[in-house]
C-alpha cells in the first residue's frame, strides 16, 4: 500500500531473519534475576524477544506478570532500558516513547540513531483493558515501535482470573466449573491479532507467534521492528500455573496449540497475509491436524470437560478451518450462493 | 449462622443479604476475592456476576444496572478506583445509587500490594470532577466488612448517591469469625428508574444540565441532601474514651491496633481513649468534638501521610493539641510502636 507523502518515518535498524539456531546472537538482554514460575513461556519470549532485538532497545511494560515478576523487589533481568506503563497503556506509552525519541533525534538533543521500542502487554492489558490504545496507537504511521502481547489466557498476576483471551470452558477463578453449571466461560476467545490486521490500514507488519517455535518467533519480531511504522505481535504462552499443568510440557502444549489449529501462525506483511510454519503446513494439507483432545486433556483448567464439551471445542476450530472467509485469521464466513454477481 | 469468614468474602454475604443481585468487576490484588466471591455466589441466588474489560467499563456498567433500578456493586483496589471516578461523578451527578468497595494498597502508581489507606482523599474527598459526595462507610473487622457493606446500600438507596466501602488490604484479606442473620434486606422501589415499562417511559436520567440555573439548582438539590446527610448519618466508635486524657483516632485495621495500645496503656494507669469514625463521610466530626472535650491531646494515627488528619483537625478547630503518626507503604505501626507514641510523654508530662 502506498504511504501518504506526509508520513515521515525514521530509518529503522537492519534486522535481517536469523538463519537458523546457530546464528542467534549468544548475548543476553533478559537474564536472571527474574521470578517467574517455572516452566513460565512468558519469560521465555521476553528473552528471545529482547534478544531477537538486540542491544538498541528499549522495553516498556505494562502491568502483568511480565512486569512484576521481572522488576520487583530491587531487582531486574533486564539488560536493557526499561520502563513500566499502566496495565491498559502499552499502546499509548510506546506511542509517547517513540514519537518522544523522533523529536529528540529531529531538535538534535540526540544522537540520530535507530532505537528499536517495543511495548509489551499481557492479554489483560492488551487484548481486554488495553485494546483501544493498542488500536489507536497502531493508526499512527510516523512512529516506529512494536507491541507485542504476550497471552497466557487469563489474570495471570491477580491469580488466574478471566480475560477476553481465556479459551472457551476454561476453569478459571471468575469461571468456576460446578455441579450446577459445567461451563462457566462460554465465549469464544477473542481474535485480537486478526481484528487488529483488519482494522488498521496503517499497520504494516502484524503476526502471531509461539515461542515453541523459537526462530520463527524472532524472525516475526525482527520483521515487525525492522519494517517501520507501528506493528502488532500476539504470542500465546503456555501457563503452567493458569493452565494448571506440569511445567515439563511448557514447550509440548505450545507445538499442540499449533498442530491442532487452535493457534494459527501467520504474519501479515504489507497486507499480505501469509501462513507460517506448521500452520502453513496444514493449510497446504501437507499435515493433518491432531484432534483437540490432545491439547485441552493436558491441562487442568479442561479437566471438567466431558466428551460433549471436547466435541463442541472440535467442532468451532474445525469450523474455523473449514468455513472461515480466510482460515484462522478472518472469522467470517462465505454466504456461497448469495455471492453470485448480480444478473445483468 | 457463625462463620469463618475472609473480609473480601464477607463483602459479598452481605451484599447478597442487602438483596445486591449485580456485580461488575475486574481483577486486582488484593481486592480480587470480591469479584471471585461474587462470581461464585451471585449465580446461586438468581444474580449476575459480569467481568468488565476495565474498571472504566466496570463502572460504566454499575451506571446502567443502577438506572435499570437494581441493587448494583463493584469492587477494587487504588489503581482501579483511579479509573473509576469520572464514572463514580457521572453516578453522583445523574443520582444514581450503587456500592464501590475500595481495597486500599500502597500507592502511589502501581505501588504495592500490601495494606495503606492512602485512598482517603480520593473517596472521602470526592476524587472525580464537580461538586458532589461519596458516602464513605470504613469497616475495622471482617464482621464489619459484610455489616457496613449492607448499610451503604442503604444509605445508596436513601440518597440515591454512590457509596463507599472503603478498607485496608488488611481487613479484607483476613479471616475471623462473623455472624450473619439469615434474613435478606428488600431493596425499596425504585419509581424513577429506567426499566422500559410504561410506568417508567417518562423517566431521564443524565447528569447534563447545560443552562447555568438549572445546574445550580440541581447542585443545590444535591448540597440539601449532602447537608441532610451530614446531620444524620455520622457513625463511629468510642472505646474507654469517656474519660481519656489522651484521645487516639483512626478506622480501620489501624483502630484495632489503637484499642491494643490503649489497653495497655489503660495498664499502666494512664487514661487513653480510643475514638473510631465507622463513616469517613460525613464525618462523625460533633461526637469528635464531644469525645476529645476533656482530652489533653488527640493522637491521628494512619496508613497514610495525613489525609484523615485534616478532618480531625478541622473539626476539632485547634480545641485540643493533634499529634500525628503514620505508617506507609504497607507497614503496619505495632502496638508498643504507637504506644511508645504517646505514653512517654504523657507520663513524663504527670
Amino acid at each position: 500500500m502506498a504511504i501518504s507523502p506526509f508520513v515521515e518515518i525514521d530509518a529503522t535498524q537492519k534486522l535481517d531473519p536469523f538463519k537458523g539456531v546457530k546464528k542467534i546472537p549468544l548475548e543476553e538482554y533478559f537474564t536472571s534475576g527474574h521470578r517467574t514460575c517455572q516452566g513460565c513461556e512468558s519469560a521465555l519470549v521476553m528473552k528471545m524477544m529482547v534478544k531477537a532485538a538486540g542491544p538498541r532497545t528499549i522495553v516498556l511494560g505494562s502491568t502483568g506478570c511480565m512486569y512484576v515478576a521481572n522488576t520487583t523487589y530491587y531487582s531486574t533481568s533486564w539488560v536493557v532500558p526499561w520502563m513500566h506503563t499502566q496495565l491498559g497503556s502499552s499502546g499509548s506509552a510506546g506511542l509517547g516513547a517513540a514519537a518522544a525519541l523522533k523529536a529528540q533525534m529531529r531538535k538534535g538533543k540526540m544522537k540520530k540513531e535507530p532505537i528499536n521500542v517495543i511495548a509489551f502487554c499481557g492479554d489483560g492489558g492488551g487484548a481486554d483493558m488495553g485494546l483501544g490504545a493498542i488500536s489507536a496507537s497502531l493508526t499512527h504511521p510516523d512512529y516506529n515501535f512494536l507491541i507485542l502481547l504476550y497471552d497466557n489466557e487469563s489474570y495471570a498476576n491477580t491469580d488466574i482470573q478471566l480475560s477476553g483471551s481465556t479459551p472457551y470452558g476454561a476453569h478459571t477463578t471468575f469461571s468456576p466449573p460446578g455441579k450446577m453449571k459445567r461451563i462457566m466461560h462460554h465465549r469464544w476467545k477473542k481474535n485480537t491479532a486478526g481484528m487488529l490486521a483488519a482494522g488498521h490500514p496503517e499497520c504494516k507488519y502484524v503476526s502471531t507467534i509461539c515461542m515453541s517455535y523459537g526462530l520463527l518467533g524472532m524472525n516475526c519480531i525482527r520483521k515487525a521492528l525492522a519494517i517501520g511504522g507501528p506493528t502488532f505481535v500476539h504470542s500465546l504462552d503456555p501457563c503452567p500455573k493458569g493452565w494448571d499443568y506440569d511445567p515439563y510440557i511448557s514447550h509440548e502444549l505450545g507445538e499442540l496449540a499449533v498442530t491442532t489449529g487452535i493457534w494459527p501462525l501467520y504474519e501479515v506483511e504489507n497486507h499480505t497475509l501469509r501462513l507460517l510454519g506448521k500452520t502453513r503446513e496444514i493449510a497446504d494439507k501437507r499435515y493433518v491436524r491432531q484432534p483437540v483432545r490432545d491439547y485441552l486433556m493436558k491441562q487442568g483448567r479442561f479437566a471438567h470437560f466431558t466428551k460433549d464439551d471436547i466435541d463442541y471445542f472440535q467442532s468451532k476450530v474445525d469450523e474455523m478451518w473449514q468455513k472461515w472467509l480466510i482460515p484462522g485469521v478472518i472469522p467470517m464466513m462465505k454466504d456461497l450462493e448469495g455471492d453470485a454477481p448480480p444478473a445483468e | 449462622m457463625r462463620q469463618l469468614c475472609k473480609g473480601n468474602v464477607a463483602v459479598i454475604k452481605g451484599a447478597i443479604l442487602a438483596g445486591c443481585r449485580a456485580y461488575y468487576g475486574y481483577p486486582i490484588t488484593p481486592a480480587s476475592e470480591i469479584a471471585e466471591s461474587a462470581a461464585l455466589m451471585l449465580p446461586q441466588v438468581g444474580g449476575t456476576f459480569l467481568q468488565a474489560e476495565s474498571e472504566v467499563a466496570a463502572i460504566n456498567m454499575v451506571y446502567g444496572a443502577s438506572a435499570a433500578g437494581v441493587r448494583v456493586m463493584s469492587g477494587s483496589s487504588g489503581p482501579g478506583l483511579s479509573l473509576m471516578q469520572e464514572g463514580i461523578s457521572y453516578l453522583a451527578g445523574a443520582e444514581l445509587p450503587c456500592v464501590i468497595v475500595d481495597v486500599m494498597r500502597g500507592g502511589p502508581g502501581l505501588g504495592n500490594i500490601a495494606p495503606e489507606q492512602g485512598d482517603y482523599f480520593a473517596m472521602v474527598k470526592g476524587g472525580g470532577h464537580g461538586n458532589y459526595r461519596n458516602i464513605v462507610v470504613a469497616p475495622a473487622s471482617v464482621q464489619e466488612m459484610a455489616e457496613l457493606t449492607m448499610l451503604a446500600f442503604e444509605l445508596a438507596d436513601k440518597y440515591r448517591n454512590p457509596a463507599v466501602v472503603l478498607c485496608d488490604g488488611f481487613v479484607a484479606q483476613m479471616v475471623e469469625a462473623v455472624e450473619l442473620e439469615d434474613r435478606e434486606a428488600v431493596a425499596p422501589d425504585k419509581p424513577w428508574a429506567v426499566k422500559g415499562t410504561a410506568a417508567t417511559r417518562k423517566n431521564l436520567i443524565t447528569s447534563i444540565y447545560l443552562e447555568s440555573d438549572e445546574l445550580e439548582a440541581h447542585q443545590r438539590h444535591m448540597e440539601a441532601k449532602y447537608a441532610r446527610a451530614q446531620r444524620e448519618e455520622p457513625r463511629h466508635e468510642l472505646y474507654q474514651a469517656r474519660d481519656a486524657d489522651v484521645l487516639l483516632v483512626g478506622y480501620g485495621i489501624v483502630s484495632r491496633v489503637l484499642r491494643s495500645a490503649v489497653e495497655k496503656a489503660r495498664q499502666e494507669g494512664l487514661r487513653a481513649g480510643l475514638f473510631r469514625p465507622i463513616t469517613l463521610w460525613p464525618f462523625p466530626e460533633k461526637a469528635l468534638v464531644a469525645a476529645a472535650a476533656r482530652a489533653k491531646k488527640v493522637l491521628v494515627v494512619e496508613l497514610s501521610n495525613g489525609q484523615m488528619l485534616e478532618d480531625v483537625r478541622l473539626a476539632l478547630d485547634g480545641r485540643v493539641t493533634v499529634e500525628f503518626y503514620s505508617r506507609v507503604g504497607g507497614n503496619v505501626p505495632t502496638t508498643e510502636e504507637v504506644h511508645a507514641r504517646f505514653a512517654t510523654r504523657a507520663q513524663a508530662a504527670a
